[in-house]
Parts: C-alpha cells; sequence; structure tokens
C-alpha cells in the first residue's frame, strides 16, 4: 500500500515567547489569619517583581463565584482541615473555568499520601508552609513553560477511508495489517480480528466489508459485552411479537438485518456458552429463528468476529466453544498495539486532530513540542480510541492554532511528575521512589489490594502497612 | 498473576433473593463493583452499567466486617432510641417517648429505609395522640408527611401535612404551622398542582418572616423559586432565588447555599444562558462540599449539570460528568439515583443516533423495578425510552413505552408530566 502521509510546509511557531508574557494572575484560596495570612503578606511582596497579580478567595465556593468572572492562570490553595481539602476535589470543581487555570495546592507538611493524590489528579504541583519564594517560583516557571514550547507542524494524513471510517498509519506492523486485509477482503471467508481494546477492530472489520464481496449489503455491528445477556438472543435473532414480557411488537435482529452483508459481532469472548450454541448453528446452517418464532429463516452474512481476549485459553478454561472458534477463524488478523505502531501516534495525532478541529469548527495546524512529549510518553492503555479521546478533549478546550500541553488531560499532565521537581535535580529517596510505585499499581489493580500484593510480590499485610506509612 | 475473573454484578445479583436482611450485602456489593481496566477501554466500555461491572468475592468477604459494623452502629441506635423511649415511658415523660421514637425514625430515613421509618413514625403518632399537648402530634404528622412523600405517597402524605397544620394553629404553634404549610406546598408541587404549591408556600413564607425565621424563609423562597421556573415566570423566579441566596450566605448554611444554587443552575438553563448555569452548579458543587456529607444533593447537582452539557451540544463533558455522577452513586452506596443517571446517559446515546444506548434504559427499568421501587422515576425511564425508539423510528415500540409512562403518570396524579407524554403520543399517532 502506499504511504499515507505526506509533510505540509513547516508553519511558524504561534506559541507566544516568554518575554511576550503578561502578568500571571493568581488567585489564592485561603482564610485570612494564622499561616495562610503570612503567606498572602509574603505573596504580595513577591507580587511586583515576580509579574504577578494576586487577589484572594476565602473559601472553594467563592473562588468558584470568582473564576467564573474573569480568567486566572493560577490557583493557589492552602489546604487545611476542611473536608473540601481533598486536591482531587479541587481539580474537579475547577474543572470548566474560564481559562483552566492550573492549581498549586500549599499545605502545613503534606504527606506523601497527598502529594501522590495530588499528582493523580493533575494538580501542578504540593509546596509546603511557610511557602518558600524559590518553590513557588519554580513552581509558577512550569506554567510559564507554555510560552517555551515550540510548535510542531502537524504532518497531512491521507487516510484510506472506509467510508466514515479511516486507517492510519504507516509503520510496519500496519503494513502487515494492510496486506493481510487486502488478501481477505477479496474472499467471502468468515475473520477473527483479535488485538487490545481500542486497536481498531472494527475499522478492520469495516475495511473488510468494503472492499469484499458482501460491500453493497449492509454492515451491522454488535456489541456483545454490552447488551445484556438476556437480551442478547433476541437483538441478534429477532423476536416474535409477547415471546417475552416486553416484547411488545415483532423485532427484526441483526443477523436479518445484516442481509447480504456483513455481521460484526464485537467482543464475542463474552457470549455465554448456550448462545455460542446458536451462533455456531447460524453459522453451519445458515438460518436462524426468532426467539419465540417457529419460523426458519435463512440468512446470508458475511461473518467478522473480534475480541481482545484470548479465545485458546478461553476455551481451556471451559468458556469458549472449540468448534465456534474454528469456525469463526478461518482466517485470523492480530492488530498491533498502539505501542508497537511507533511513529503512527504523530500520524495518528494530525488525523484526529484535523477530525475534531473540522467537527468544533476550529483551525489547528500544530502541536507543541511538550504536548507531543507527553503522548509519547503516555502508556496507551487503550491504544488509538484512548488517543481519539485525548485528542478530541484538547481540540475542545484549544483556543488557538496550536494544541498544547495544557489542552491535554489532567491525566496526562499529572505525569508530568512534581516530585521529580526537587532540588536534588529530579532524584527520588527510596521512600519515595517506593510510595509512587505502589500508587501505580494500585491504580493499575483498580485499588485491590490483593491484586496489588500479588504484583508487588509481597504480602497483603506489608502492602496495607505501607500503605498507611505513604498516606495511599 | 491476575487471578480469577470477577463476577460479573448480573449474575451475582442474579444469585441473590430479594430478602430485606440482604439489602445492606447487596448495597455492599454494588458498591464495591469495579469496572476492569481493560473493559473501560474496550468498545463496549461506553455501555458500561452497573450490571457489567465486576466484583471479587474474596473481596465482598473481606469488606464484609465493615458492613456488619455499619448494621451494628445503626441497630445500636435503634436499639438505644427505643430504650429511651422506654426510660421516658417509665419516668411518665410520654413528649419524651415521641422523641426518642421520632429519632429512630429520622435514624431509618437517613439509610433510605422509608417504610421503617414509617413504622416508627405511626407508634410516635399513636403516642403523642393520647397526649393535652399537642405538638408532639404535630412533629409527628409532619415525620409522617415528609415519608409518605419520599414514598410518592402523596395523598398520604397531604393528609399527614393538613392535620399538622389544624393542629399547630389550634395550639398556636407557629413553626409548626410554617413547617406544615411547606410540607402542604412541597405535595402539591410534587404532583403539578402549582396554584396549590404557590398558594402553600406563600402562606408559610409569610409565617416565618412573622417568626423571623430566616433559614425555613429561605427554604420556603427557593421553593417558591422552583415553583415559579416550572410556571415559566422566570424573572419572579430568579428574585425569589436571589432572595434565598442572600439569606443563607449570611447564615452560612452550606448544604442549602448548595440547593438553591443547584436550583439557580436550572434557572439559568432554561434562560439558555450555559455559562452562568454552569458557574451555578460549580458553586453548588463547592458549597456541597463545605456541608455534612449529602451524596444525594451532589448527584442532583452533577445530573443537573450533565444535562446541561447534554443539551448545548458537549457530549463528551455530559458523559465524563455522568460516569463522575455513577461512581459517587456506586462507591457512596446511594443507588437510587443511578437510574437518572443511566437514563441520561442513554439520552446521551439517542443524541448520537446510537442504537445501542437502548441498553442504558434497560440497566435503568432494571434498577427501578429491583433496588429503587420508584414509581415516578420508572414513569420518567419510560418517557425517555419512547422518545429513545421514537428517534431511531421504532414507532410501536415508542408508543409502547409512551403509553407506559401516561399510566404511571396517571398513578401518580401528575398532571403537567401526563399531559407531555399525551402530546408526545399524539405527535406520534400524527
Amino acid at each position: 500500500m502506499n504511504s499515507p502521509v505526506r509533510m505540509e510546509p513547516s508553519v511558524p511557531s504561534a506559541v507566544p515567547r516568554r518575554e511576550e508574557l503578561a502578568l500571571l494572575r493568581i488567585l489564592v484560596v485561603a482564610g485570612e489569619g494564622g499561616s495562610a495570612g503570612g503567606l498572602l503578606q509574603n505573596l504580595r511582596q513577591w507580587a511586583d517583581d515576580g509579574r504577578l497579580e494576586v487577589d484572594t478567595a476565602p473559601d472553594l465556593p467563592r473562588a468558584v463565584r470568582q473564576l467564573a468572572g474573569q480568567r486566572w492562570d493560577v490557583v493557589l490553595a492552602v489546604l487545611g482541615e476542611h473536608p473540601d481539602d481533598d486536591p482531587s476535589w479541587w481539580v474537579d470543581t475547577l474543572r470548566g473555568a474560564t481559562g483552566s487555570p492550573r492549581l498549586i495546592a500549599v499545605a502545613q507538611a503534606p504527606s506523601m499520601g497527598l502529594v501522590l493524590r495530588a499528582e493523580k489528579s493533575g494538580v501542578l504541583d504540593v509546596l509546603s508552609l511557610p511557602l518558600r519564594r524559590e518553590e513557588l517560583v519554580r513552581a509558577l516557571e512550569r506554567v510559564r513553560s507554555v510560552a517555551s514550547e515550540t510548535a510542531v507542524p502537524l504532518p497531512l494524513v491521507e487516510p484510506h477511508a472506509v467510508g466514515p471510517y479511516a486507517l492510519v498509519g504507516q509503520s510496519p506492523a500496519m503494513l502487515d495489517v494492510y496486506k493481510l486485509l487486502a488478501r481477505v477482503a477479496r474472499s467471502a471467508a468468515t475473520v477473527l480480528v483479535q488485538g487490545e481494546s481500542g486497536t481498531g477492530k472494527e475499522v478492520a472489520a469495516r475495511a473488510i466489508h468494503m472492499n469484499g464481496p458482501h460491500a453493497s449489503g449492509a454492515f451491522v455491528a454488535v456489541n456483545c459485552a454490552a447488551i445484556p445477556e438476556n437480551l442478547l438472543e433476541s437483538e441478534l435473532f429477532g423476536h416474535e411479537k409477547g415471546a417475552f414480557t416486553g416484547a411488545v411488537t415483532r423485532k427484526i435482529g441483526r443477523f436479518e438485518q445484516a442481509g447480504n452483508g456483513t455481521l460484526f459481532l464485537d467482543e464475542i469472548a463474552d457470549m455465554s456458552l448456550a448462545l455460542q450454541a446458536k451462533i455456531l448453528r447460524a453459522v453451519q446452517e445458515r438460518e436462524i429463528e426468532r426467539v419465540g418464532g417457529n419460523e426458519t429463516i435463512p440468512v446470508d452474512v458475511r461473518l467478522i468476529a473480534a475480541t481482545n481476549r484470548d479465545l485458546k485459553e478461553a476455551i481451556k478454561q471451559g468458556r469458549f466453544r472449540e468448534d465456534l472458534y474454528y469456525r469463526l477463524a478461518v482466517v485470523t488478523i492480530r492488530l498491533p498495539t498502539l505501542v508497537e505502531r511507533g511513529d503512527d501516534l504523530m500520524l495518528l495525532t494530525a488525523y484526529y486532530v484535523r477530525l475534531f478541529a473540522e467537527r468544533y469548527g476550529k483551525r489547528i495546524h500544530a502541536i507543541s513540542d511538550r504536548a507531543l512529549e507527553l503522548l509519547r510518553a503516555h502508556a496507551w492503555v487503550g491504544n488509538v480510541r484512548e488517543l481519539r479521546n485525548v485528542i478530541e478533549r484538547a481540540v475542545i478546550v484549544a483556543t488557538d492554532d496550536t494544541l498544547r500541553a495544557e489542552h491535554l488531560p489532567d491525566e496526562l499532565r499529572g505525569e508530568e511528575t512534581t516530585l521529580a521537581d526537587r532540588p536534588q535535580g529530579g532524584l527520588l529517596t527510596l521512600a519515595e521512589a517506593e510510595a509512587r510505585h505502589i500508587a501505580r499499581v494500585l491504580a493499575h489493580t483498580n485499588g485491590q489490594i490483593g491484586a496489588a500484593a500479588e504484583i508487588l510480590g509481597i504480602h497483603r499485610n506489608t502492602l496495607t502497612r505501607k500503605m498507611k506509612e505513604y498516606g495511599l | 498473576m491476575t487471578g480469577p475473573a470477577p463476577v460479573r454484578v448480573e449474575k451475582a445479583l442474579a444469585l441473590m433473593p430479594e430478602l430485606e436482611a440482604l439489602a445492606p450485602l447487596r448495597a455492599l456489593l454494588v458498591s464495591i463493583a469495579r469496572p476492569d481496566e481493560a473493559t473501560v477501554w474496550s468498545s463496549s466500555g461506553p455501555y458500561l452499567t452497573l450490571g457489567k461491572r465486576g466484583v471479587h468475592p474474596d473481596e465482598l468477604r473481606r469488606r464484609m466486617p465493615q458492613a456488619f459494623h455499619r448494621i451494628t452502629e445503626h441497630l445500636q441506635a435503634l436499639f438505644k432510641a427505643y430504650v429511651e423511649a422506654l426510660e421516658c415511658q417509665q419516668r411518665g415523660d410520654a413528649p419524651g417517648v415521641v422523641v426518642a421514637l421520632l429519632r429512630a425514625g429520622r435514624l431509618e430515613e437517613e439509610v433510605g429505609r422509608h417504610t421503617q421509618a414509617r413504622n416508627w413514625y405511626e407508634v410516635a403518632l399513636r403516642v403523642a395522640e393520647a397526649l393535652q399537648d399537642r405538638r408532639p402530634e404535630v412533629e409527628a404528622l409532619r415525620a409522617l408527611g415528609y415519608v409518605c412523600l419520599a414514598l410518592g405517597e402523596y395523598a398520604a402524605g397531604a393528609r399527614h401535612f393538613q392535620r399538622s397544620l389544624a393542629l399547630a394553629e389550634a395550639e398556636f404553634d407557629q413553626a409548626g404551622a410554617t413547617a406544615a404549610s411547606e410540607g402542604l406546598g412541597d405535595v402539591a408541587l410534587a404532583q403539578g398542582q402549582w396554584a396549590g404549591a404557590q398558594a402553600w408556600f406563600s402562606r408559610g413564607l409569610r409565617l416565618a418572616e412573622a417568626a423571623s425565621d430566616a433559614p425555613r424563609a429561605g427554604r420556603l423562597e427557593r421553593q417558591l423559586g422552583v415553583l415559579a421556573r416550572k410556571q415559566r415566570d422566570l424573572a419572579a423566579a430568579g428574585e425569589f432565588l436571589r432572595r434565598a441566596r442572600e439569606r443563607f450566605e449570611v447564615a452560612g448554611l452550606a448544604d442549602e447555599m448548595a440547593r438553591v444554587l443547584n436550583e439557580q443552575g436550572r434557572l439559568d438553563a432554561q434562560l439558555g444562558r450555559y455559562a452562568a448555569a454552569s458557574a451555578a452548579y460549580r458553586e453548588a458543587l463547592a458549597w456541597v462540599q463545605r456541608a455534612p456529607r449529602d451524596a444525594r444533593l451532589e448527584l442532583s447537582i452533577r445530573l443537573n449539570l450533565a444535562e446541561l452539557d447534554l443539551e448545548a451540544g458537549r457530549l463528551l463533558e455530559a458523559e465524563a460528568e455522568l460516569r463522575r455522577a455513577e461512581q459517587v452513586a456506586i462507591g457512596g452506596h446511594v443507588i437510587r439515583p443511578l437510574a437518572q443517571i443511566y437514563m441520561l446517559m442513554g439520552r446521551l446515546r439517542g443524541a448520537q443516533e446510537d442504537e445501542t444506548g437502548f441498553v442504558f434504559f434497560e440497566q435503568a427499568l432494571e434498577l427501578v423495578k429491583a433496588v429503587e421501587r420508584s414509581v415516578a422515576t420508572e414513569a420518567e425511564v419510560c418517557h425517555a425510552y419512547g422518545l429513545f425508539r421514537g428517534r431511531l423510528g421504532q414507532q410501536d415500540e415508542a408508543r409502547a413505552y409512551l403509553e407506559r409512562a401516561r399510566e404511571l403518570f396517571d398513578s401518580l396524579g401528575e398532571a403537567v408530566e401526563r399531559e407531555r407524554v399525551e402530546a408526545e403520543l399524539r405527535a406520534l399517532s400524527a
């Protein structure tokens, strides 16, 4: 296949330079008096030579009110004993405020747990009281670092359009996929598409359909995992009126809807064994019966199935029928993960930026080097789907012609670590490294201590103790 | 390394019989249910509902002591209230008996056990009826009125409030009369009887102002604001809400500030002022965190914020807010609003003409029948489901759901919503 990418001529950087920056506007949220009072006094003293404009709000509700009225660059939150002093709550409440201000949290002796929670929520930095000027300056530099971001022009992507869908990529892994797709599409063979979540299994199925003998028929997709088990059978095969409570009319199922086209069964591993047997019959006999009906209806559809599971393992565990597997896997296509696709990340980014810029009426021609760096550093568990989601959100919040780090979601920006920005040159103490790793593993296991302990190779009680110690 | 796969909630709940004794276990199971990481980004991720989340039996076993602790605490508090009632009885302090029994009822209401609360209030009322001092009776009737309102038994609620008002007036109990007026207004508002609600709230407000009861006056002004908005007198609604807000801000009542700002957001949304509405909801969220924990209030604000985004076509934001609300509901053991959350998710998919969005309505209906048992919510879900089916061109199914919604609104005596559904059915036939 031809290369889908052409580089556009470079566009000049749209990112303002540091010396062009206006004052940094900081809203300090703290009650007067105590250590917060001292902090305000200091800030007002530093404001003149630090090109800062400082105002105050006594608490979060009043801060929200002030933020609704005008643009602020930074919210400096003095966290105390109040329940709303959870950094994630602050980030959640400030979401949508004019200008998306960055949040800096200030607390008396912040615990490791607070720092990690703040980092996870996308808080820019956590500083301790009494506030030292150099620490604040360093945190504010990170806000201002937007000025030092260099715009990188987005390459022009010529996608192999497949209806409203597109296959984008020129990595060796994807070129192999293209070759296989081209061969498979010409036949009417049943295809099994395998790959992690978000790798584009439905896009590949549509490509096969559009380039195959059933292209003139419908492409009907069914997500087997999304539909409750008790409704999936009638969704696939249809039902007669009165077949069960709620069957108010006759329903034509997806097999029939697909007519002479293609039926795409996504996440097929999530189907019950009983339903797998019915699918097998439909594939073998090429006929179905509606739920509650006696009539046998012939169907002539091409079947493409997809899964992110290991079906052979599922067969071993007795959760998937072996005979159905061999019926479906006449040809198997395995899609690579986004990480395996290397520089396709840039192409996909460019493609989605253009797609969503057009949808939301924006003119975006470039991405900053820092934003690109953050995209490259991210783990992309959700592969292309996750990237698409991130870019769509970024395009929505972007206000000029460059997509910058500040437009990326908190989760990605949170990966610009707060702990790493420390005087000793970014090196962590052993305890800090351990706490961060434990937090990461817990996030991976959705907070399940048993599973986290297993991954970490320590006893559950040890993990519980360490979590307590680090305030996790 | 990953261990056995979790059990899906839909399967786990199917194994649990409908026994009251198992309600805390059901709540615990739901609250620990999580989507696995793979599901979040899979193609079924956007359709994830409670039923598709997973639970690990070992985690349920591990968390059981927490559930037992909560049950024990609740029972201890109930038993303590009862023993206090007995001690009062022994001392011949009948008003004290009523106070203790009412406290037990409130404890039941706090954990969402409205039917059980009503039982406590009925015992309290029987004791109060024998007293010469009628104020305990006024209070017991008011408590019964509100619990009936929560159970959707509007006629019974109105009867209790009426009787409470008559007694309070006979006793020159101004606070009792104000509260009963407020309750009668709330019942009328819930039934869409605008004129009645207006009369009762206005009467209550006059009484509250005469007694310099600022918090109650503020609450009545907020309710008058709600009423004015529903009647499309938006200027009057704004004025009532402004006055209520001033009273609450001076008094530093964070929960009331959150409620009034939540209503302000709805008013701004109705006026098409999306930015102002969004700011009001966000400030409401900030206040709610400063008040004692009230997940229902937080969920109400988040649902309104999501609906605002939905109506403004900001579908990504709407979905994100709904997912946050879902997490609050599941994590906070507040299962009732989940049906509304899924109904809005279904509407969101309908706006995208995504047929698979039907799974959200199905989940909402299942929750309404299995967990929430609220006729009002079932009516709302059927209404929205009918519109969803209609939008996809499935006219027969749309009609069936709209007819069911009409029937349910009828049973509630809800005139305004019934008329809306009727109009949609006429449009469908045309």
